[in-house]
């Protein structure tokens, strides 16, 4: 099986946005709607306190909470694990936006819509031989613009990926995996011991 | 869909490397170069600008005809009421005034350039300005020291003592083998572009430990592995305990005397008077048989204009041994008082500064065995400008020599030469001075050659000795001088005069520079400008004539790319990139090329201005492919023949290729040595050695400098004269904007709080402030939305997230949202980018204020390099 997941390097990652930019021009969302973002975030107290960037989206959970909750159908799980929106069936309900954990939704002209993980790139890449996440055309625009070389995009079930490799060598986390949404979008933050 | 290959080179960090999407003649996407990942050092990416320049070139207010003002009323509050007109009639309106200018003589009656331009930070407009710097060759003297930021608001003293010391015009640690990095205030990680921020993502996953000394926790203190908030302007006394620790705490052993001895001025032996004592016949220095200690010796001391102060037994003590003296009080517990950081937390960072630098150990580079020390420092703006400057620097490189870390694998590098020459080529510039010394291009202070009458209005040349006096000097003295001035001269200079023609292009030093209410009141008497303009901007807004230049995406240029170059751009390869036409110009947007060709062909200097483009002004001498001079060429032929000219020096001859070429590939390169990264071997093979620790040749050429000025009447300079001393001593930096309030009516306990500023990756050096996106993505970043205020401080004022504060200085007041954050001091506020737009569409509407109308533009406030810096005092209360 393909499991097609993202990592973030939070020691590489520097908060430029160059991820949010990409995302937006590739995708062309509209003012105000970011399917990738990173959040500038502070933990601690003056003087003791830690400035951490943390880019979020879609994490293309293994059971999306926002799927249970979708009333048309229109949010799908693919094998493959990308989460999908069908703009033909979605009625703009919300009930998406309201469920997911993550924030990662935004309505477009009344249809929601979300991180893709570029899907169309996937797809093309993997029907012309090409490898997501190593070959640009085949990987997500965030990945591809990274200039901390922070975001990686592979198959995390192909143990001799490039993702999966990063998750041997290093100590790593899901956001609210305590809610057992099963996030797709893996935060490196420090070797292995 | 195509991709096209182009550069950006929107900020100093630059030039990087893109492909755009172009879909039935639209530019739809940017992305990276793949094709350049092998030889570019940010992996071929480009920086989140560049995502910019789609909406740049499809921006709706862009200006997109010629316009004339028809408003001859100037002033902020006045509509200039442009008017769109024909290229011709555009072009024979400059053209004719230029003529005029030709006519009645180059120089006006102070000896001052009729003609001005002004460009934008760090030499990038050169980037996208075609072959207009060849149309300034031709035209002759041009006053370029109109500033807008550079030369004051830059990395100032670290350009003029870089270059000194190091032939480094900016300073970079050696980010791919330094282990320990010790940052003040450089901002690496917001204004060191794809290169600085790729080689340092590697440099923290394989162990880098960097230490941020800064008021405010920046992005880049953000990635640091620890962040000490210092007072604002004390960072001297923090690098003087570091190296007091060193010199005055640690064994001697632990040092690299091997170093000191032989590579640099240490063991020169030091006269009464404070010169070096000489050999009586030679007169060179006598260098002590050790790095440390006193003789007597049979010697010439020998001071100012060749004065001989002292002659017969002279007792000496080398350079070294004062410097232990003069380093004595300086300890951790002083600094303590002054920086507030504790002491012990400053001896710890010294002492793990001195564990990592690896003394006497080396490594391997292209077969070359070179010292390794993987130990530095950087500095970044405000350190390294205004009072305190020199001593920021001065220290930095000292630390870096105590240890041997000096231009070598691990230490700290100089990037590129700027004032000295060959332009670009630190290597070759490295030439034997007096005293066993590296040459510097000092302007002189001798009576027979100084001068009061200088060439340009910010008077570089009579007034800063460092700045030398070569095509970037103009832009690197003090460039507030020639806005300054217009409103009184002082005594010894000509009257400085309104240019009455002024060039602007990429810069917008109506709202980027200080004081910037009265600087607008000053441009508003300029006769005439023209501004090469994207959109309507503040500075434009004074403007006679806007001319639309072709934009990033839609116009030819061929540039050097790789070697070395600020401010992290350490290639492996050298070569050329191209910019070409992605898209169509829009509107009646003109290739600049063709506007500066039309402008040549106009003022009757088409033969001169061809003949620049032959000889190298557009970074290729043309030779064999060189242009007829009597004729005007269209853009594809002359940039065809740069093609073929840079394609044959990159091949030794062996290919020409043309533009067809190069707008195919892109770019070309060849291999650039590692080793030519390290200065230190240059310096070894001629037997020059590093002027470190002691400045004598600085202390000559003031007391000099003061001689010239005050034989001309002139005293209005002896507070900067000061700043030239052997061995800086700390003075009350922070105290010099404290004494601003007082000066300007206010009294200091009601002015509590220390404004400063901070670069901001979306917007720096990029002019792309009215893209929406930039905007939008920028705004996830903290402080573009308003000023950053200390969360805990604000609460004791009563002030709550996203409430309008005033920010004020005695003279002037600036309104914003609080932007509440732990991470800042409580007597700190903290303003990213330039802002303030009162005339830029969209940024217009972002109600985000800029520190510049704080900032008094004074001479108080001007270092003896010609420098200021972006700090004032301010109060800060809940806006009414």
């Amino acid at each position: 099986m393909t499991r097609w997941a993202m990592v973030a390097d939070l020691r590489r990652c520097v908060g430029c946005q160059t991820c949010t930019a990409a995302c937006k021009q590739k995708n062309g969302t509209p003012p105000g709607v970011q399917w990738r973002r990173v959040l500038d975030l502070e933990a601690g107290q003056y003087p003791e306190v830690k400035r951490v960037f943390m880019p979020v989206g879609c994490m293309h959970c293994d059971d999306p909470p926002c799927m249970a909750v979708c009333p048309s159908t229109a949010t799908r799980k693919r094998a493959d694990g990308i989460v999908t929106v069908d703009p033909a069936l979605c009625i703009g309900c919300a009930y998406c936006a309201v469920a997911c954990p993550y924030e990662a939704r935004a309505k477009i002209d009344g249809i929601a819509t979300k991180c893709t993980f570029c899907v169309e790139r996937v797809d093309y890449g993997t029907a012309s031989g090409l490898t997501p996440g190593v070959d640009p055309d085949a990987t997500p625009a965030c990945v591809n613009s990274c200039i901390a070389s922070a975001l990686h995009f592979g198959d995390a079930d192909d143990p001799a990926s490039n993702i999966s490799r990063l998750l041997a060598e290093n100590q790593h986390f899901r956001l609210h995996e305590d809610l057992g949404t099963g996030p797709g979008f893996y935060y490196l933050w420090d070797k292995s011991p | 869909m195509r991709r096209v290959p182009t550069y950006c080179y929107q900020c100093v960090a630059g030039p990087d490397l893109l492909t755009v999407k172009v879909s039935d003649g639209v530019a739809t996407e940017v992305e990276p170069n793949f094709a350049a990942a092998a030889v570019h050092p940010g992996g071929g990416k480009v920086c989140v600008k560049a995502y910019g320049l789609v909406q740049k070139t499809y921006h709706p207010d862009r200006v997109l005809a010629p316009m004339k003002r028809t408003n001859p009323k100037k002033g902020k509050d006045e509509d200039p009421g442009f008017v769109p007109i024909s290229w011709d009639e555009a072009l024979d309106l400059i053209s004719g005034k230029l003529r005029n200018i030709r006519s009645h003589g180059l120089l006006d009656e102070s000896g001052y350039p009729r003609v001005a331009a002004s460009f934008g930070g760090g030499g990038t407009p050169q980037s996208y300005m075609g072959s207009f710097p060849a149309f300034l060759a031709a035209w002759g003297p041009i006053d370029f020291g109109f500033g807008s930021g550079q030369g004051v608001k830059c990395y100032h003293s670290e350009h003029l003592y870089g270059e000194l010391w190091q032939r480094g015009f900016t300073i970079s640690p050696d980010t791919p083998l330094t282990n320990y990095l010790i940052s003040c205030g450089a901002n690496v990680e917001a204004s060191g572009g794809v290169a600085g921020v790729w080689r340092h993502a590697n440099a923290r996953e394989r162990g880098l430990r960097r230490v941020q000394v800064e008021p405010h926790l920046s992005v880049t203190g953000a990635c640091s592995a620890e962040w000490l908030p210092i007072k604002p302007k004390t960072d001297a006394a923090f690098l003087y305990a570091l190296a007091h620790v060193l010199v005055c705490e640690e064994k001697r052993e632990r040092l690299d005397l091997e170093f000191l001895f032989r590579h640099t001025s240490a063991p020169y032996l030091v006269g009464p008077h404070g010169f070096y004592l000489r050999d009586p016949k030679t007169r060179e220095p006598l260098i002590h048989a050790s790095l440390e200690g006193s003789s007597l010796a049979t010697a010439v001391e020998i001071g100012p204009d060749d004065e001989v102060l002292a002659q017969g037994e002279l007792e000496g003590a080398t350079a070294f041994t004062k410097l232990v003296a003069h380093l004595a009080p300086y300890s951790p517990e002083w600094a303590a008082g002054i920086c507030d950081i504790r002491a012990e937390t400053i001896r710890r960072i010294a002492r793990e500064y001195l564990d990592a630098a690896c003394v006497g150990q080396s490594i391997e580079i292209e077969g070359q065995a070179l010292p390794y020390r993987p130990v530095a420092i950087s500095l970044g703006k405000t350190v390294t400008n205004g009072w305190g400057g020199y001593e920021c620097c001065w220290a930095r490189t000292l630390l870096a020599a105590l240890v041997g870390a000096l231009e070598v694998p691990g230490g700290i590098l100089g990037t590129t030469v700027r004032l000295n020459r060959p332009m670009s080529q630190r290597h070759a510039s490295v030439a034997r001075g007096p005293d066993g010394l590296m040459a510097f291009p000092f302007n002189k202070t001798d009576a027979a050659h100084w001068s009061a009458r200088p060439n340009i209005r910010n008077a570089y040349r009579s007034m800063v000795p460092l700045a030398a006096d070569g095509p970037w000097s103009q832009a690197l003295g003090p460039t507030h001088f020639s806005w300054m001035f217009l409103d009184g001269t002082p005594e010894g200079l000509p009257p400085v005069t309104l240019p009455e023609l002024w060039f602007v292009y990429r810069t917008n030093p109506a709202i980027s520079f200080w004081d910037t209410e009265k600087l607008g009141e000053r441009m508003a008497r300029f006769p005439f400008v023209v501004a090469f303009a994207f959109t309507r901007d503040e500075t434009n807004h004074f403007a006679d004539i806007l001319l639309p230049d072709a934009g990033d995406l839609e116009s030819l240029q061929l540039i050097r790319i790789g070697g070395s170059k600020y401010i992290e751009q350490f290639w492996d390869h050298e070569g050329f990139a191209l910019r070409q036409p992605a898209v169509a110009p829009r509107g009646e947007a003109r290739d600049f090329t063709d506007i500066a060709t039309a402008l040549a062909e106009r003022t009757g200097l088409l033969e001169k201005y061809n003949a620049a483009i032959n000889k190298g002004t557009l970074g290729v001498v043309l030779g064999k492919h060189s242009l007829r001079e009597d004729l005007a060429h269209d853009c594809e032929t002359i940039w065809d023949a740069v093609c073929k000219a840079a394609s044959a020096e990159l091949t030794g001859g062996t290919q020409a290729q043309g533009l067809k070429w190069w707008k195919e590939h892109g770019l070309a390169t060849k291999p650039f040595p590692r080793t030519a990264w390290y200065l230190f071997p240059t310096l070894k093979a001629q037997g020059l050695r590093f002027e470190m620790p002691y400045q004598e040749r600085l202390a000559r050429i003031g007391a000099e400098l003061g001689r010239r000025l005050h034989e001309h009447g002139m005293y209005w300079w002896d507070k900067q004269l000061a700043e030239y001393q052997a061995l800086p001593a700390w003075k009350d930096f922070p105290g010099e904007w404290e004494w601003a309030v007082s000066a300007t009516g206010g009294k200091r306990e009601e002015y509590p709080f220390w404004l400063l500023t901070a670069r901001s990756m979306q917007y720096a050096w990029g002019g792309n402030v009215g893209m929406q996106m930039i905007k939008e993505v920028a705004d996830n970043v903290a402080g573009h939305g308003g000023v950053i205020v200390n969360r805990g401080k604000a609460k004791e004022l009563g002030i709550d997230e996203g409430q309008w504060v005033t920010i004020a200085t005695p003279k002037a007041q600036v309104k914003a949202k609080a932007v509440l954050r732990e991470g800042i001091r409580p007597d700190t506020l903290l303003l990213l980018g330039q802002f303030g737009h009162w005339a830029t569409p969209v940024a217009k509407d972002f109600a985000m204020p800029s520190m510049n109308p704080l900032v008094p533009m004074s001479l108080e406030l001007t270092d003896a390099t010609g420098s200021g810096a972006d700090i004032v005092k301010v109060s800060l209360g809940k806006a009414a």
